[in-house]
């Protein structure tokens, strides 16, 4: 190594943090890069990787925990691990950093870099090549003075399991491997993506991209850390590509990629679901040479790796799993697409599916433990508990409810979701269920009907607007019911189709109210009718309160019951009457609107039947009360 | 009765309005390039794959000159005119609309302005490997700015967005650039199911489109559709991405209510199907959908080798190039066929006319003109102390003496008095130069006969 004068050696910088909140509770006792991955630490096969790619000094930076690594890594220089003849770590602690970006600010401040260096995101293993994409991304600088970074990508089939749906992407490039567009899909809905004309018709060529997945590692030029400096916005790799491409003139920087084939493979430990993924390509030699210890012979068919010292009282229900070292397994315990760590103790009867047990944990007898649930270090679960889709640790968290309490060691973590829908969907993609048939499918169908309806060349009477207004109402309602979307924005959405279809301010009224009550409409008929109702009508208040401000609103707001009940002739006898009350009970009508707009309805229709009892009762009421005045 | 494998069809119907100056009093079928009249070029080609028939779709006025022409150009393949009312507008789909009962077979569609080097096999080759509906033939483009005859103008041409599957060479994508303001929105879908979409910007369609026989029945149900480029194709194209309507399997073509739906033209024949299926080919990989993802429809792009050549010869710019070019690639246009610069009955009294010039049937040179890399047409006269350097001249023009034109265009009958120094003109048809005129980077013509510019 001596031969080589120092700058012609390739830095690699590894963060070592995720900043986010994927691995809690767990990962508030063990820092990411420790997590065991078929029992050996992460950073063991991140440091291999790079190592076998021909990186010779790399920078380990770290923000929590940083004493357990640094105490690994010097452990692992002590016993000669295979990387450490060959590459140097150096751990660069800083705890103030709160993100990727922040990580890479501090680097350019102290800068220890000197030349193209090879990035890696947390949790990122490997068995790429990094040289050869190094020079080439060499190449690329020589000619284009920008090339700020090289992305690397590897080809994967759709439904890939090591394809994070979180992480769907969709790249544009030219001739030369520049990105020119850069979209993560993975959680919007869209059905459409939207490319700048400009780029096809600037370039003779695109390609369009949507079989790639991210492996988590660039090469940098030294310009990089100056853009993170100067950009404060940028937190992650994304917001850097997405910044650049964004800004392109202004921040004169390129960025390019490359695609791996074949046998190379890269990934990053992302979320649960993808350690899943990782765990088990790992497991099946995808990422040759990076292996797993030594396999043992007493493992297990069916999937299932042991660790050292596992004691196993009976097997036959462990199913593709992973078991740490001194784990000890009791009688007829199931155990399945589940990763139990170090030194837990396991008890009879116990069933562990699609879960992550933490270490030193204590599972009593008879208890279930399902659907996603990560159990910290040092938990007890007391006898016969069922926990399905939980975090739990052992230590009390702040704010907590009693109900969340589940033993003296044993407390249920929440964790502030976001609360549109965009963060649940992501965090239900993070969850650990490989084998669940991909949802996408019916998404799909859907899909190609409205395309078709847009294909059609077919001239159909053009809608009147009122009708458009009022189908765009009850579909904006409908999926902000399902969704549980705020009314706030649902109002905003309303405004908007409002004016785009230019209707009046009565016919916003009169629209919005009969939709809300046409959606009633779909509930079954049933025992738990008018709870439902009444969940729909309370989810709405704030969308009536908004419509509904004056008399004359009120006056369209019965005009609207009215209508629904006429035009649904099926509709339940106590409907009307439910509804009316409803809204005079939530002061959305006053009683003189209602007594006002009786006298207008025809006394012989059926609708004035259903009507009547309420008046009667109403015209009672007051009475009550007058005399009570007197 | 015996039934061909295709049929080809030559549409030569077009009144090339995009080059109006000079095709406003002649077919623009038989615009002179190099040797022989343009729509020479396609039926020459079809005749070298091994067609003997084509019908050939051209204008009721123009049928008769156009079929004088060709009568005399030794063709062996037999022609089929196909003549169709000039009263109205006929897009190239309004033409194929009414020739559909005609139609038996499978249908190759050409232009009669394309003039190509590359084998027609390969689209025929691609359609057949892939059972396809659509095969569309691209090149891709040949650079080089040339000064066009004419005022100065900025030469925008017209761009098409093509996408193609980079796997399977599917043809997924096809509009026109100018469709767009800023944005190109693509269907998520389609990204989906085509996971790697090459989109090209600057590719020449030719125009050569090999279409089942269902795409012309179903174009018959569509009266709306003008043009094959325009709308007939980006329709089918996109077609490809959606499912056949549910339920639509079990029931009868008969039923009324649906039978204008695109999946009733594309069934398949339900053998092929099986075999398809009980096949271990996949036309893809990455994801586990059936061969094909089960569609029904599906179009196919080919794009000719870098190094072939292929134009569509229906702008001044690309009438100018290809003109400079036909004889140079002689050899590989035709495949060998002799080619004769100077016709046997021309009268050529002149000693200076260089080898790159090509004289027509009946053309007289008289003593002491000059003429360097220039097309002289049939029954053109050039007299005396003239010279023509890299023009253009078409039928029955008549130069008198001490002219000297450079870089023009000169349409039929054109008649340029003595003494007339012309550069860089296009000279309409009929119109006659007074004498002594000098021009240059015009366009003289009896105004009044453009029908537009």
């Amino acid at each position: 190594m001596s031969i080589k004068s120092k700058d012609d050696i390739i830095q690699a910088v590894v963060v070592a943090d995720t900043f986010g909140d994927e691995f809690l509770p767990l990962s508030s006792d063990i820092p990411l890069a420790l997590f065991p991955l078929i029992n050996r630490p992460l950073i063991d096969y991140t440091l291999e990787f790079l190592s076998l790619g021909g990186i010779e000094e790399t920078f380990l930076f770290c923000c929590s925990h940083t004493d357990a690594i640094k105490a690994h890594i010097n452990q692992s220089v002590k016993d000669k691990a295979g990387w450490s003849l060959t590459m140097k770590v150096n751990v660069i602690v800083s705890e103030s950093c709160h993100s990727f970006g922040d990580c890479l600010r501090d680097l350019d401040r102290k800068g220890i870099l000197r030349g193209n260096f090879v990035l890696l995101e947390p949790g990122t293993l490997s068995n790429i090549k990094l040289l050869p994409i190094v020079k080439k991304h060499n190449e690329v600088a020589n000619k284009d003075k920008g090339a700020a970074m090289t992305v690397i990508y590897q080809e994967a089939g759709i439904g890939q399991m090591g394809r994070d749906l979180n992480e769907e992407v969709v790249v544009a490039v030219n001739n030369n491997n520049r990105v020119l567009f850069h979209r993560k899909l993975g959680q919007s809905r869209d059905r459409k993506i939207e490319f700048p004309l400009e780029i096809f018709l600037e370039n003779s060529n695109v390609s369009l991209h949507h079989n790639l997945k991210d492996t988590h590692i660039a090469i940098c030029s030294p310009s990089v850390l100056p853009l993170f400096s100067d950009n404060f916005d940028f937190q992650s790799k994304d917001d850097f590509v997405k910044g650049l491409l964004m800004n392109e003139e202004i921040l004169g920087s390129t960025v390019y990629c490359h695609v791996t084939k074949g046998s190379h493979f890269g990934g990053a430990i992302t979320n649960w679901r993808m350690y899943q993924a990782i765990s088990h390509e790992l497991q099946n030699k995808w990422i040759y040479p990076l292996q797993p210890p030594a396999l043992k012979a007493h493992n297990l068919k069916n999937g299932v790796v042991t660790g050292d010292k596992v004691v196993l009282n009976d097997n036959k229900k462990i199913a593709n799993s992973i078991i740490g070292d001194n784990v000890t397994i009791g009688k007829n315990v199931q155990i399945e697409h589940s990763f139990i760590l170090s030194n837990t103790k396991i008890a009879d009867n116990v069933i562990i599916t699609h879960s992550v047990i933490g270490p030193n944990c204590h599972i009593k007898a008879n208890s279930r433990i399902t659907a996603s649930s990560i159990i910290g270090k040092d938990v007890v679960i007391e006898n016969e508990q069922f926990i399905e889709n939980s975090l739990v640790q052992s230590t009390q968290p702040e704010n907590c409810e009693e109900k969340d309490k589940l033993g003296k060691k044993a407390f249920r973590l929440k964790l502030e979701t976001d609360d549109d829908d965009l963060g649940a969907l992501s965090r239900k993609l993070s969850q650990l269920h490989i084998g669940d048939s991909p949802v996408e499918e019916s998404e799909d169908e859907a899909f190609t009907d409205s395309e078709d309806e847009e294909l059609s060349y077919t001239q159909s009477p053009v809608p009147d607007d009122t009708k458009l207004f009022f189908t765009e109402v009850i579909d904006s309602l409908t999926r902000g019911f399902e969704d549980e979307l705020r009314c706030e924005n649902l109002i905003l959405e309303i405004n908007s189709s409002r004016y785009a279809y230019n209707v009046t301010v009565k016919e916003v009224n009169f629209n919005v109210i009969k939709a809300i009550l046409i959606m009633s409409l779909r509930f079954p008929i049933g025992a738990q009718y008018f709870s439902q109702f009444v969940r729909l009508l309370s989810f709405f208040a704030p969308i009536l309160k908004n419509y509904i401000r004056n008399e004359g609103a009120m006056l369209d707001c019965l005009q609207a019951i009215e209508d629904v009940a006429i035009s649904n002739e099926n509709v339940n006898e106590k409907w009307v009457m439910f509804t009316m009350k409803w809204f005079y009970d939530k002061d959305f009508v006053t009683e003189d609107v209602i007594m006002e707009w009786s006298k207008s309805l025809d006394t012989k229709s059926r609708f004035y039947g259903q009507v009547k009892p309420f008046i009667e009762w109403l015209e009672e009421a007051e009475e009550a009360s007058s005399s009570e005045d007197d | 009765m015996f039934q061909p494998e295709f049929q080809a069809v030559v549409l030569a119907a077009g009144r090339g309005s995009r080059m109006p100056e000079i095709t406003s009093g002649k077919p623009k079928c038989l615009l002179p390039v190099g040797t022989k009249p343009l729509v020479w070029y396609p039926l020459y080609k079809l005749q070298q794959s091994g067609f003997t028939d084509v019908i050939l779709v051209v204008l009721e006025n123009h049928k008769s000159e156009i079929q004088a022409t060709l009568d005399k150009s030794e063709l062996e393949i037999k022609i089929d005119y196909f003549p169709v009312s000039g009263k109205e507008d006929l897009g190239t789909a309004d033409s194929l609309r009414l020739l559909h009962d005609r139609l038996k077979s499978d249908v190759l569609v050409i232009s009669c302005d394309f003039i190509t080097d590359f084998s027609l096999k390969g689209v025929l080759d691609v359609f057949r490997m892939h059972d396809a509906s659509v095969a569309s033939l691209f090149f891709h483009p040949h650079g080089g700015e040339l000064t066009i005859p004419g005022p100065k103008s900025k030469h925008k041409p017209e761009r098409d967005l093509v996408g193609i599957d980079a796997q399977t060479n599917r043809l997924v994508f096809l509009a026109s650039a100018s469709d767009f303001e800023s944005e190109l929105s693509l269907p998520r879908s389609l990204l989906k199911k085509h996971t790697h979409v090459k989109m090209y910007s600057n590719l020449v369609d030719s125009h050569v489109y090999v279409l089942k026989n269902w795409v012309v029945k179903y174009l018959n149900s569509q009266p709306n559709f003008t043009t094959i480029k325009g709308e007939l194709l980006p329709h089918i194209v996109k077609k490809q991405l959606s499912k056949p309507p549910k339920g639509a399997e079990g029931k009868s073509i008969v039923s009324k209510c649906d039978s204008e739906d695109i999946f009733n033209y594309a069934k398949e024949d339900p053998f092929s199907i099986i075999i398809r299926e009980s096949s271990s080919y996949n036309d893809h990989i990455g994801d586990s959908k059936p061969t094909y993802h089960g569609d029904s429809i599906r179009c196919y792009a080919l794009i000719a080798p870098r190094d072939s050549f292929g134009v569509r010869v229906n702008t001044l710019a690309t009438y100018w190039a290809v003109n400079s070019k036909v004889s140079e690639r002689w050899d590989k246009i035709t495949n060998g066929l002799s080619l004769v610069l100077r016709h046997p009955k021309s009268e050529i009294k002149s000693s200076q006319v260089d080898d790159k010039c090509v004289v027509w049937e009946g053309a007289k040179l008289h003593e002491k003109t000059s003429f360097k890399n220039s097309v002289i047409g049939a029954n053109s006269e050039v007299c005396s102390f003239s010279r023509v350097f890299n023009c253009i001249v078409m039928n029955n023009v008549t130069i008198k003496e001490k002219v000297a034109l450079e870089n023009c265009i000169v349409s039929d009958g054109v008649t340029i008095e003595k003494g007339c120094q012309i550069k860089g003109c296009l000279i309409g048809s009929h119109h006659l130069v007074p004498e002594n005129s000098e021009h240059s980077q015009e366009v003289l013509t009896d105004s009044d006969r453009l029908m537009e510019f």
